[in-house]
């Protein structure tokens, strides 16, 4: 019984990280193509994509559009929770739902629906666009938790800061933020990987800049090459750091 | 700082629900007051409409004589000590107890020197540093009073601020609000359902049930000549005397009664014979449960002087003493 048991969890390892386990081996592939025989290992891929302008413009241009549409979809979402979770409106459960539903509808229709938006509106397909698309996948994200982490506890800290004297400015910035500091960051590292990965929308909203998903579409198109498990593997990393950066950051202090 | 507070004909409503129904209360600067009463009785509602945190449905709160019941709590001359506390767990006890000093726009070094002058008021200079998470329930309560006091309140407000200690640790901590509040003279409102701490405490007393304040007076007085049947019964035992034995007609709602330590084996109300069903022993009284022996079976409890107990089961003639006359409505 216990055999199987340890079985089954290599088995489940196996199955969740050969992919990436074979993606990052053979980004090392000493030959023209990314399939077995391994022929030994080799750097030069990762000198091809680091070398190449257009892709680390991709790459810069991710980060930008990731950390950008990542701090807005939280300023959003950290005021609607507020707001939310403090007054008392008519539909507020309504309104809720309309805030967290963009969750459940496809990253291609909401792309398609913001392409024929921005088209009506005249706006051209360009980062802008694609990191209001992203803030419209993450806002519910950043919303949803933010809201789930408000409790009680939380409420009657704010109400003796107003006791004391506090604006309202000053019991969101001096009370508030600081309480909420584990879920605002784990609100923000989520948005940023979210869009960091997010090709869907990134693809159909941009024209000449585009993000690294998109330029790497656009390199498999030509075939396959080490260089794309190169490019592959330096996305794996980053989403790695952040998620590693999330885990010492946030939740061990929050722990404490 | 110190202040009066007038409460002119306050009424307050969630909904259907009155929770507060023409209350009128005059407090004196500097005095300790008591608001006590079961929950749901509005004592709470009544200190956050002091505190400025609910707005009352109609009626007036004066503090210091001005008239307080349009201004927000935040521009109150009062501060609350609240039920769970509710320190800042990301500030230290030092800025914890500086943030009303902040939020009047006092330095860092002049608030921090306050602070700690503030915290060795309450015994916890040593621990300025330590953040809530790392302090004992007692500790938390110390805080929340020392934060609460920072800003010289003319009215501090007390909502149930013992109620999550244990016994011990209340009856001390009641000592020492006692003491603070004698050495500040700031007016204090605290609210409980606690009766023996309301005595422990109070200057005044004020009994509240069903949104109203059935009598508002010194412990003694509420204890030994309440006003109403519902306050003489929430602050110590009752022992109802039939009407017959009191040798004159009753009025309208209107009973007698009298307390355990007043009921005896001679006394100036004869109650005719009862049995000892039960006795424990006190330590300075044995309290005794009373069966009388008439067609009503009327119980009574009566607290016996050590030495003087019948043996169980023996009926023995039963006197009342100093009956209390008491309304059955307010």
């Amino acid at each position: 019984m216990r055999a199987l048991g340890w079985a089954y969890m290599t088995a489940i390892f196996i199955f969740i990280f050969l992919p990436v386990v074979v993606l990052v081996l053979f980004s090392f592939q000493d030959s023209r193509l990314p399939v077995p025989p391994f022929d030994g290992p080799t750097l030069k891929w990762y000198a091809e994509v680091l070398a190449d302008r257009g892709m680390m413009e991709a790459l810069r241009n991710s980060l930008v559009v990731a950390l950008i549409s990542a701090s807005a979809a939280l300023l959003l979402g950290f005021f609607a929770a507020q707001g939310l979770a403090r007054v008392r409106l008519p539909g507020s459960i309504l309104m809720r739902g309309l805030l967290i539903a963009p969750m459940t509808v496809s990253y291609l229709i909401i792309a398609l629906g913001l392409l024929t938006v921005f088209n009506t509106l005249g706006f051209r397909p360009s980062l802008w666009t694609t990191g209001i698309g992203h803030v419209v996948i993450n806002l519910p994200l950043c919303f949803a938790i933010l809201f789930a982490a408000m409790g009680d506890h939380q409420k009657n800290a704010e109400r003796a800061a107003r006791d004391l004297g506090a604006s309202d400015m000053q019991v969101l910035f001096l009370v508030t933020a600081p309480m909420l500091k584990p879920a605002l960051l784990a609100a923000f590292f989520l948005s940023v990987t979210f869009s960091w990965d997010e090709f869907i929308i990134a693809f159909l909203l941009t024209r000449f800049d585009v993000t690294l998903p998109v330029e790497i579409w656009s390199m498999l198109r030509s075939g396959l090459s080490p260089a794309t498990n190169a490019i592959g593997s330096l996305v794996f990393l980053v989403s790695i750091v952040i998620l590693i950066l999330l885990e010492l950051i946030v939740f061990r202090k929050s722990k404490s | 700082m110190t202040a009066n507070v007038s409460l002119q004909s306050v009424s307050h409503s969630f909904g259907s629900f009155q929770a507060l129904n023409d209350i009128n209360l005059e407090f004196s600067a500097g005095e300790f007051v008591v608001l006590l009463g079961p929950s749901g009785c509005g004592k709470s509602t009544l200190l956050f409409i002091l505190g400025g945190f609910l707005t009352p449905t109609s009626g007036q709160v004066l503090i210091g004589g001005r008239d307080m019941s349009r201004v927000a709590a935040k521009d109150r001359p009062t501060t609350t000590v609240f039920q769970d506390y509710a320190l800042f767990p990301h500030m230290t006890l030092r800025d914890n107890v500086a943030f009303g000093l902040r939020m009047r726009g006092l330095g860092k070094a002049k608030r921090c020197l306050k602070a700690d002058e503030i915290l060795d008021l309450v015994g916890l200079v040593d621990k300025a540093s330590r953040k809530p998470h790392e302090l004992s329930g007692g500790q938390r309560q110390r805080v929340a009073l020392a934060r609460a006091l920072a800003v010289e309140p003319e009215v501090l407000l007390l909502d149930e601020p013992l109620g999550a200690l244990d016994l011990k640790l209340r009856r001390q901590m009641q000592e020492e609000l006692k003491a603070i509040q004698r050495k500040i003279g700031t007016t204090f409102v605290h609210v409980t359902h606690d009766q023996e701490e309301a005595m422990a405490i109070a200057d005044r007393i004020a009994v509240m049930n069903h949104g109203k304040v059935e009598h508002a007076a010194p412990p003694e007085e509420v204890y030994l000549r309440p006003k109403t049947l519902f306050s003489a019964n929430f602050m110590g035992d009752l022992n109802m005397i039939p009407e017959r034995f009191m040798g004159r007609p009753a009025g309208a709602n209107i009973v007698h009664a009298a307390r355990p330590e007043n009921i005896g084996t001679s006394g100036d109300i004869s109650l005719g014979d009862a049995t000892l069903e039960d006795a424990a022993f006190f330590g300075t009284y044995h309290r005794c449960h009373f069966r009388a022996a008439d067609a009503d079976r009327t119980a009574y409890v009566a607290h016996l002087p050590v030495g003087a107990l019948p043996q169980i089961g023996e009926a023995v003639p039963l006197y009342a003493s100093k009956p209390l006359t008491l309304g059955t409505e307010v």
